[in-house]
C-alpha cells in the first residue's frame, strides 16, 4: 500500500492549561474517507487547524506526502494540495458565487495571474456544475439559502484542485436530499483518489461515507477502526451521548 | 471665476485620485487607513523638492513620489498588516501622529512648519503646463488600472481577503503579501496626488497632510460608496463643492461659513448612514442578507 498522502504524528496543543489535544497520530490515505468523531470539545477541530498552521503545535508532527508542515502558514499548507473547509463555512460573502469559486484557483496574488486563464475558468465552472450552482453563478454569496451555500463551500473546494481534503461539519443542517448530493461530491471524489476527512456530527452521514473512523475525546484517539467497530462499541457510545458514568465507576 | 473654477476643477481632481486610491485599500481590501494624507504628504514634499532642487518635471516629480510613499508605506505597513479591522485603523492613527511630528521636525526636507516654498510650476520640455490636465490624466490611467485589478485575479484575491481572510488563506492566497501590494499601490497613488498638489499650489507645509485631510478623503470614499470606481470621485466632488457652494450663498456671513459647513456635513453623513449605508452609488444591498 502507498504512503498515506497526509500523515501526523503526536500532534499536541494546550490552551492555558487545557489540553486541546494530546498525541494524536493519524494518517489520511488516499482513496478514503477518514471520520473525526467525538464530543463537543474533543479537538477534531483543533487537529484541522494544527495540520494546516492556523495553530501551531506544542508537540508533534503532521507531514504532507512526506514533507513537514509544521510551522508552516496556512496559504503554503494549501499549495500543497490541502483544502479545507469550516463550520461556519466563512465565503467570500460579497463576492458573485462565480468569483468564489473562481478565487479558489487563483494562487497568485501579485497584480496578474500566470497559468492558464482558460483551465482556470473551465475548473470553476466543473465545480459550480457539480454542486449545482450554474444558475446561481451571479448571485452574491450572501444571498444564497443555507444548503446552497455549503455546496458553494464544497465548489470552492472541487475548483481548489487539491488532493487532501479537511471538512468541518459539511453535511450539518441540511436535508435529505442535499445530503444525497453531498454523499456523491465525497463518492466521486474518494473515486478519484483524494484522501478526505471529514468531522461530522451526523452519524448517517458517518456511516454512509466513512471507511475508517477515528474516535476522539477530550484530545485523544480513543479508538480508530472499521464504522461498524466503532459504532457498536457501548463504551464510545456512551462517550459521545455525554454519558460518563462509566469513567466514575472506574 | 474661470481661474476659481480651474483651481477647484484641479483639487478635485487631486482629491479624487485621493479618494480613488484609498477606495483601493478601504473597498476592495478591507484595510480601513486613517493615514492617507500621510502618503499625500509624503509625495508632496518628494515633488516639492524635486521640483526646486533637480527640475520642475511633472513625470519626474510624481514617478520619484509614487517611488517614495509606495515604498515608504511597504515598511510602515508590513507590522501594522498583522492586525486587523479596527486594531489597524489604531496602528494607522499612530502613524499619523508619528509622521506629522516627523513633517514639522526634519526641517531640511520639509521646510518644518513654515513648509516648502516658491515651488516652481511645472514644465514638459520646457513649455509649462497646467496641472489640471495632468491631475485629470493620472485620475484617468488609475481609475483604468483599478477597474482592471478590481474586475480580475488580484481584485478577487483582494475582496475575498476583505470578506473571509482565514478561507483566503486556506485557498493558498498569501495575505500579507496580497494586502502590502494593494496599500503599495494605493500609497503610491497618494504619492501621485501629492506630488501633483505640491505643484499646484507652489507651497506645502504640514497643515495639509493633518488627520482631518485622512478623516476629509475617508469620508469622500464613505459618501461616494466604498468598493465602487466612481463613488469615491463623486464624494471629492461633492465634499470639496460644498465649501465653494456655501461661499455663493448671500445670506450665510463669511464668518459663519465654516460652522454651517460643518453642520451639513454632520447632517448629511448621518442622513446618508441612515437612507444610503453604502454611499450614493454603493450597492444598497451590500451587507444585507435578502433571508
Amino acid at each position: 500500500m502507498s504512503e498515506a498522502p497526509l500523515r501526523c504524528e503526536g500532534l499536541a496543543r494546550s490552551f492555558g492549561g487545557v489540553k486541546a489535544v494530546q498525541g494524536v497520530s493519524l494518517a489520511l490515505p488516499a482513496g478514503a474517507v477518514t471520520a473525526l468523531v467525538g464530543p463537543n470539545g474533543a479537538g477534531k477541530t483543533t487537529v484541522f487547524n494544527l495540520i494546516t498552521g492556523n495553530l501551531r503545535a506544542d508537540e508533534g508532527s503532521a507531514f504532507i506526502r512526506g514533507r513537514s508542515v509544521i510551522g508552516l502558514k496556512p496559504w503554503q499548507v494549501a499549495r500543497l494540495g490541502v483544502a479545507r473547509s469550516f463550520q461556519d463555512l466563512r465565503l467570500f460573502t460579497q463576492m458573485s458565487v462565480r468569483d468564489n469559486v473562481l478565487a479558489a484557483t487563483e494562487r497568485g496574488c501579485w497584480f496578474w495571474q500566470g497559468g492558464d486563464s482558460r483551465a482556470r475558468h473551465a475548473a470553476a465552472e466543473a465545480a459550480l456544475d457539480a454542486t449545482g450552482l450554474t444558475a446561481l453563478a451571479g448571485e452574491r454569496a450572501v444571498d444564497l439559502a443555507y444548503a446552497e451555500r455549503k455546496f458553494l463551500s464544497m465548489a470552492r473546494i472541487l475548483a481548489a484542485g487539491a488532493d487532501i481534503w479537511l471538512l468541518d461539519e459539511p453535511a450539518s443542517g441540511l436535508d435529505l436530499s442535499s445530503r444525497l448530493r453531498f454523499g456523491q461530491l465525497l463518492k466521486d471524489a474518494r473515486a478519484r483518489g483524494v484522501a478526505i476527512c471529514l468531522i461530522e456530527h451526523n452519524l448517517d452521514v458517518v456511516v454512509d461515507l466513512a471507511d475508517r473512523i477515528a474516535f476522539l475525546d477530550r484530545g485523544l484517539v480513543l479508538a480508530e477502526g472499521a464504522p461498524k467497530d466503532i459504532m457498536n462499541d457501548p463504551k464510545l457510545a456512551a462517550i459521545y451521548f455525554g454519558d460518563r458514568s462509566h469513567e466514575a465507576a472506574a | 471665476m474661470i481661474a476659481y473654477f480651474a483651481n477647484l476643477a484641479t483639487l478635485v481632481a487631486i482629491f479624487g485620485i485621493l479618494a480613488v486610491t484609498l477606495n483601493f485599500m478601504v473597498g476592495y481590501a478591507g484595510i480601513f487607513s486613517v493615514a492617507h494624507a500621510v502618503f499625500f504628504g509624503l509625495g508632496a514634499y518628494a515633488g516639492a523638492q524635486i521640483a526646486l532642487t533637480v527640475a520642475p518635471d511633472p513625470l519626474l516629480a510624481c514617478g520619484v513620489a509614487a517611488l517614495i510613499a509606495g515604498v515608504l508605506s511597504l515598511c510602515l505597513a508590513l507590522p501594522a498588516l498583522r492586525v486587523r479591522g479596527e486594531y489597524f485603523v489604531a496602528a494607522s492613527l499612530g502613524l499619523q501622529m508619528v509622521a506629522l511630528t516627523l513633517f514639522s521636525e526634519v526641517k531640511s526636507l520639509t521646510g518644518g512648519i513654515g513648509g516648502l516654498t516658491n515651488i516652481p510650476r511645472p514644465r514638459v520640455f520646457g513649455v509649462e503646463v497646467g496641472v489640471l490636465p495632468l491631475a485629470l490624466i493620472a485620475l484617468g490611467l488609475l481609475l483604468w488600472a483599478i477597474h482592471a485589478m478590481a474586475n480580475g485575479s488580484f481584485g478577487r484575491t483582494l475582496k475575498a481577503i476583505r470578506d473571509a481572510e482565514s478561507a483566503a488563506e486556506a485557498l493558498g492566497k498569501p495575505v500579507a503579501v496580497a494586502k502590502a501590494l494593494a496599500v503599495a499601490f494605493a500609497c503610491a497613488g497618494a504619492g501621485v496626488a501629492g506630488a501633483l498638489f505640491a505643484l499646484h499650489m507652489s507651497f506645502v507645509n504640514v497643515e495639509s497632510f493633518t488627520l482631518d485631510q485622512s478623516v476629509l478623503v475617508m469620508a469622500m470614499v464613505i459618501v461616494g460608496g466604498t468598493g465602487t470606481l466612481f463613488g469615491p470621485l463623486v464624494g471629492a466632488v461633492l465634499l470639496l463643492s460644498l465649501p465653494s457652494a456655501l461661499s455663493f450663498l448671500t445670506f450665510i456671513p463669511p464668518t459663519e461659513v465654516g460652522s454651517v459647513q460643518q453642520i451639513i456635513y454632520g447632517l448629511a453623513m448621518t442622513l446618508l448612514m441612515v437612507f444610503r449605508p453604502a454611499g450614493l452609488l454603493g450597492d444598497q444591498n451590500k451587507g444585507k442578507s435578502h433571508q
